[in-house]
């Protein structure tokens, strides 16, 4: 354990009137391992410790930091409380004492069902606080406990400071909502941090690796067109111009800034700047991608993007984004006519290697007289990425100081302990970490076989994909025409990429396409003719193929995922096969594991290496590896970075550093104004405040005529609605809130109340599916009255559209005609409209005066088809995968009256994807929906070019 | 003749009560016919569809006004339409008893921001009346694109850059389906997130064994 940490920990634990703090620390530096750490001192007689809201990577590196030998099974690893436990078993657990894992959903339930007795509880250790908000599920679960709990402590944490400071007084509104007085501030620089992690720093080795022309193009050019779309940004004056900075477009965060300044006024933007904060998305993941990506999987990703990009976007269209097009595809492929007479200039700086195609062979040459004439070459590039080679260089270099270093060891043998331990530590593995898994994969594929035989492989893909998928529109070709042109889609014909060029252009287009079909059908043939020679053919060879690469990659990936730590004995000897492996021409390299960010796993602590390289430069990872050496003075670490030269890899780098630095300068800020109530019952007292004038009016109201008298107003609400705040401002206006799981409707308020909760988001989206026809269509067939209630948000406008946007005429699509026509089909259907969650809550106990209150058992009973019988668990909506049925249900042939039998009949969607037509046909009741099913299912998805 | 058409004239038009006359609503009812006419309510739009015009400045002034307006229109209606014009900025409490006396009178309330919403409302109900409800049904386009793309993008954060990427790596729905955690995860575009996201919609079981 690093010293800051138990700073920390000292920190927390020195106040324990507080009840807690908030911890915001800079990212990368080890949460998980404080984490752990709380949990080593948590003791079973303190009561039970509850840890929310943690991610999955989180959990898993908590888990392993605190029991590094999971085969060690140690009493303090907390285990994970699920739906899947039963009610008593979860009681049992809950009064145990130890510390769990558990979601905000199960605990709410189970406090509001009063199944959790909140005296058994010593506290609560919450995760990314930088999501919560005032009225969110955490901030209820605190709330309850406290009320009742008063030596409850709440420890908070967060390791993103710049998803801390936005909005307004982040800080502080995210301590009030938890009832927490005390903010930790652990930025990289604070001075016990920077002196613990400076004192004997890993030695660094920067390497500025040069992009190719071309992709020094493409990002001028990107670049280019995300400057002109910023510019047209700040003409709408929707958004502060100080934001509206390429830099900030570099971060995901932008489109958050942006969507804050946005959202109030959502509806009423016009399309064009909804489609500009689209395009800048777009074009921010082009920069990402282009340093990450090989140039065949970004032309790919080009070709995808052209293809769904609505006809609308602004970038698609601009001057540069031309180049953007032509240089992706100059760096995969060149296309002209032979004879000198190219359409496309070669560049000379390209130095991969090039390969002419054979034209020499019979079935080319008709190809070519098809072509019109003059014969057409397809140059391949396949321009390697510059940091492949880097890669390999110092792979090399390290393999080959570390021979001399053995050799000179081997001089001097009788020498001292001294020189062994460092040439044991400097013998150790070498790790390469990246972004993504992708990315891993691919490099190790470069290192242990040939660059270019990598890229061979993926231009074989790519070209494979399209003419696998030309096949079945040309054999359709009469039908689809004469039926439907649109049928097979957009993506059926070549979209025009420079529309300015006229005939001649799209003749060149055509040939173009024509000459990749061309040499995808070889390609198809070779692999049919491998793939017969291994086996007989199966139904789709090409599929086959890919899947067979697909298990074999499988295989790899699961030799590098698996962090229980298999002996390194275990896996040299594979790695160090691949290197013998290789093409004769390169030297020796040293044993490599290669890592990706993304899986979140603790590699360092796990693979102990002693040369990292940093092939995509993380801040977080950056931060890891200085914990990992302050952690382990007496290893020797090296670190190689390797940057784009003049990139925006660099830039994001740099800027991503700045933005921490100022996020953590304006929390300190924030720190030092903030006013916190030196009163420690500040929390609860304040919670009483807001309570008990509601419940006084409430029981005022009541007294008046009602029989019950004192009694508190009730409401039913859906398991599936804790995830939106309302409940917990309903328990907040002082009703009990009971959760069940509910067929019809999201919130029973009295026996004849029925209401439809839909945000005005969600009511755009289930007019669009259809799902709240359907809706409607039940509350008005089981309750006198039911109720669709629109909720707006009360930081965004109240409307829904801008005046200019009411087109002169009737037109369907507009939100008016929609809500028009379900009024005149549900005649009975009320319609409530609510300005914000608070004035919902006022609405819900208005509409509940002079009513009975709702019954529970009647409620959860109502829409559920008899052959199901009762309600077996209160956790129903938790035993299905809502995902997998929302989908099933979004399919072809799929109606209301099938979908459970389907699920009965199949155990998952894959499952569903093998079921042969006869056996559909069983599960659905009839040929002809479970011939629609399976044609969709098999459908060849239409070509792209 | 002549007492036929004019017949037909007061079927297509909306009927409008003299009380009505001099409201600035009129003006912007420009899509569909209307005339005044002796009715209890303040727009007749059909057979057995009526509207009551409301703005919640007079209603500020004249709270019980609605109430005795919804009395007088009987029971021959089957929709009854408040129509609620938002014409004041602090709205949440009398939007509140607008919306219980609505709601508690068997009245559908609809709001509009402005006059020309209001009386866009009035419009479409006139000229919906007989129209089958078809365009909310979910019954969107049915090419194979945009029926792969509504089943695909059910899925959290999957876009449809992405079901075109799914589309042209695996060749079928099927495909994708089954198709394996490392082959999502090579298709540019798509992360670990939504590889994960995809997986497991596709293999965990429908149901959850308890």
């Amino acid at each position: 354990m690093v010293q800051f940490h138990e700073n920390i920990i000292a920190d927390l634990l020195e106040e324990p009137s507080a009840g807690g703090g908030l911890v915001v620390l800079s990212s990368g530096l080890a949460l998980h391992k404080l984490i752990a750490g709380f949990l080593h001192l948590h003791d079973t007689y303190e009561g039970t410790l509850l840890i929310l809201s943690a991610s999955p990577s989180q959990k898993h590196s908590i888990l392993t930091s605190l029991n590094p030998n999971p085969n060690n099974e140690s009493t303090k690893s907390p285990s994970e409380i699920t739906s899947d436990l039963p009610a008593h078993q979860r009681l049992s657990l809950y009064s145990s004492g130890n510390a769990f894992f558990i979601t905000s959903r199960i605990l709410i339930v189970d406090l509001l069902t009063r199944r959790l007795p909140t005296s058994t509880v010593a506290g609560i250790i919450l995760l990314n606080a930088h999501s919560l908000s005032e009225t969110c599920t955490e901030a209820f679960i605190v709330r309850i406990l406290r009320s009742s709990n008063k030596n409850l402590y709440v420890r908070a944490f967060s390791d993103k400071p710049h998803a801390m400071v936005s909005g307004f007084a982040k800080a502080e509104r995210t301590l009030k909502c938890l009832y927490l007085r005390k903010l930790h501030l652990w930025p990289r620089f604070q001075v016990y941090v920077s002196e613990e992690l400076e004192r004997d720093p890993p030695e660094v080795v920067d390497i500025r690796v040069p992009m190719s022309a071309y992709m020094v193009g493409i990002q001028k050019a990107v670049i280019e067109v995300m400057d002109a779309c910023l510019k047209e940004m700040r003409k709408t004056n929707k958004v502060d111009v100080e934001d509206l900075t390429v830099e900030n477009g570099l971060f995901k965060s932008f489109d958050e800034i942006v969507r804050r300044q946005l959202d109030p006024i959502w509806h009423t933007l016009g399309k064009k700047t909804k489609q500009l904060v689209s395009d800048l998305k777009t074009l921010r993941k082009l920069l990402d991608y282009l340093v990450r990506y090989d140039a065949v999987t970004y032309l790919k990703y080009l070709d995808s993007l052209r293809a769904s990009e609505s006809f609308r976007s602004v970038w698609i269209f601009a001057e540069s984004s031309y180049k953007i097009f032509e240089y992706a595809k100059r760096r995969v492929y060149h296309f002209g006519r032979s004879k000198g007479e190219s359409l496309t200039t070669q560049d000379k700086s390209v130095k991969s290697k090039k390969r002419k195609l054979d034209y020499s062979n019979e079935d080319k040459e008709d190809s070519v007289a098809i072509n019109g004439n003059s014969s057409v070459i397809l140059e391949e590039v396949l321009e390697e990425a510059p940091k492949w080679k880097v890669l390999r260089e110092i792979l090399e270099e390290i393999e080959a100081e570390r021979e001399k270093q053995a050799t000179s060891i081997d001089e001097c043998v009788v020498e001292s302990d001294q020189n062994n331990n460092n040439n044991n530590s400097y013998n150790g593995m070498v790790l390469v970490a990246c972004k993504d898994e992708h990315s891993c994969v691919q490099l190790e594929e470069c290192i242990t076989s040939n660059p270019n035989k990598v890229m061979r492989g993926e231009w074989e893909k790519y070209l494979l994909s399209k003419v696998q998928l030309h096949a079945l529109p040309k054999r359709n070709k009469k039908k689809t025409q004469n039926q439907n042109p649109k049928g097979f889609g957009v993506l059926d014909g070549a979209i025009p990429l420079t529309p300015t060029k006229g005939a001649e252009t799209s003749s060149i287009i055509t040939q173009e396409h024509n000459a990749l079909l061309e040499i995808a059908t070889e390609i198809n043939k070779r692999t049919q003719k491998v793939v017969e020679f291994v086996q007989d053919p199966p139904n789709n060879v090409i599929s086959k193929g890919r899947g067979d690469k697909g298990n074999k990659k499988k295989a790899t990936l699961k030799k590098k995922t698996d962090t229980s730590p298999i002996k390194e004995s275990e896996k040299l000897p594979v790695l160090k096969k691949h290197v013998e492996g290789s093409d004769g021409n390169f030297k020796k390299i040293p044993p490599v594991h290669f890592y990706a960010y993304e899986s979140g796993q603790q590699i360092l602590d796990v693979l102990k290496p002693c040369v990292i390289i940093v092939y995509h430069p993380d801040i977080a990872f950056v931060r890891e590896i200085e914990i990992y050496k302050a952690e382990n003075p007496s290893k020797k670490v090296k670190v190689y970075f390797l940057f784009y030269e003049t990139s925006t890899e660099v830039q994001k780098f740099e800027a991503s550093i700045r933005r921490e630095n100022g996020a953590f300068e304006s929390l300190i800020r924030q720190k030092s104004m903030m006013i916190m109530p030196v009163d420690q019952n500040y929390g609860i007292g304040q919670n009483m405040e807001t309570e008990s004038p509601s419940k006084q009016n409430m029981v005022t109201r009541k007294a008046g005529g009602q029989k019950e008298g004192l009694k508190e107003m009730q409401v039913i609400v859906d398991m599936r609605e804790f995830m939106s705040s309302l409940p917990n401002v309903l328990h907040q206006k002082g009703m009990n809130i009971i959760p069940v799981t509910l067929e019809v409707g999201d919130y029973i308020l009295s026996p004849q109340i029925c209401v439809e909760r839909k945000s005005i988001q969600d009511l755009f989206s289930s007019f669009a599916s259809g799902r709240l026809f359907h809706q409607a269509e039940m509350m008005v067939r089981y309750y006198r009255i039911p109720v669709l209630l629109i909720e707006f948000s009360q930081d965004k406008s109240f409307s829904f559209q801008s005046t200019s946007e009411i087109s002169d005429d009737v037109t369907p699509h507009n939100i008016i005609s929609k809500l028009s026509l379900l009024a005149l089909h549900f005649p009975r259907l009320r319609i409530v409209w609510s300005r914000s969650l608070h004035a919902t809550a006022e609405i819900f106990a208005s509409l509940k005066l002079n009513q009975d209150e709702p019954d529970e058992a009647k409620a959860t009973r109502v829409g559920v088809p008899s052959e199901e019988g009762i309600v077996e668990d209160d956790v129903r909506a938790e035993n299905y995968n809502t995902s997998a049925v929302e989908f099933l249900r979004r399919l072809p042939g799929v109606t209301d009256a099938n979908y459970r039998t389907i699920m009965d009949g199949c155990s998952s969607l894959a499952d569903l994807a093998l079921v042969p037509v006869e056996r559909l046909a069983e599960l659905m009741g009839g040929q002809k929906s479970a011939k629609i099913l399976r044609d969709f299912l098999d459908a060849k998805y239409p070509t792209l070019v | 003749g002549a007492s036929s058409s004019s017949a037909q004239n007061r079927n297509n038009a909306i009927l409008v009560s003299h009380r009505q006359k001099g409201n600035p609503l009129l003006k912007h009812i420009r899509n569909v016919r209307w005339a005044f006419a002796d009715v209890v309510c303040d727009y007749m739009l059909g057979q057995q569809s009526c509207a009551l015009y409301l703005s919640i400045r007079y209603h500020l002034l004249h709270p019980d006004y609605l109430y005795f307006r919804i009395r007088e229109l009987g029971k021959n209606f089957k929709l009854r339409v408040v129509l609620c014009h938002i014409d004041v900025e602090d709205v949440v409490k009398p939007l509140l008893e607008v919306t219980r006396t609505a709601l508690l009178h068997d009245c559908t309330l609809l709001c509009g921001w402005s006059l020309e919403e209001c009386g866009r409302y009035l419009e479409t109900i006139k000229v919906y009346e007989n129209k089958p409800a078809d365009i909310i049904q979910g019954q969107m386009d049915t090419d194979y694109l945009s029926r792969l793309s509504h089943a695909l993008t059910s899925v959290r954060h999957v876009n449809k850059t992405d079901v075109v990427t799914l589309g042209s790596t695996f060749g079928s729905l099927s495909h994708i389906m089954d198709a394996s955690m490392e082959d999502l995860a090579r298709c540019p575009g798509i992360g670990e997130r939504k590889v994960k996201r995809l997986y497991d919609t596709f293999h965990e079981p429908f149901k959850r064994t308890v």
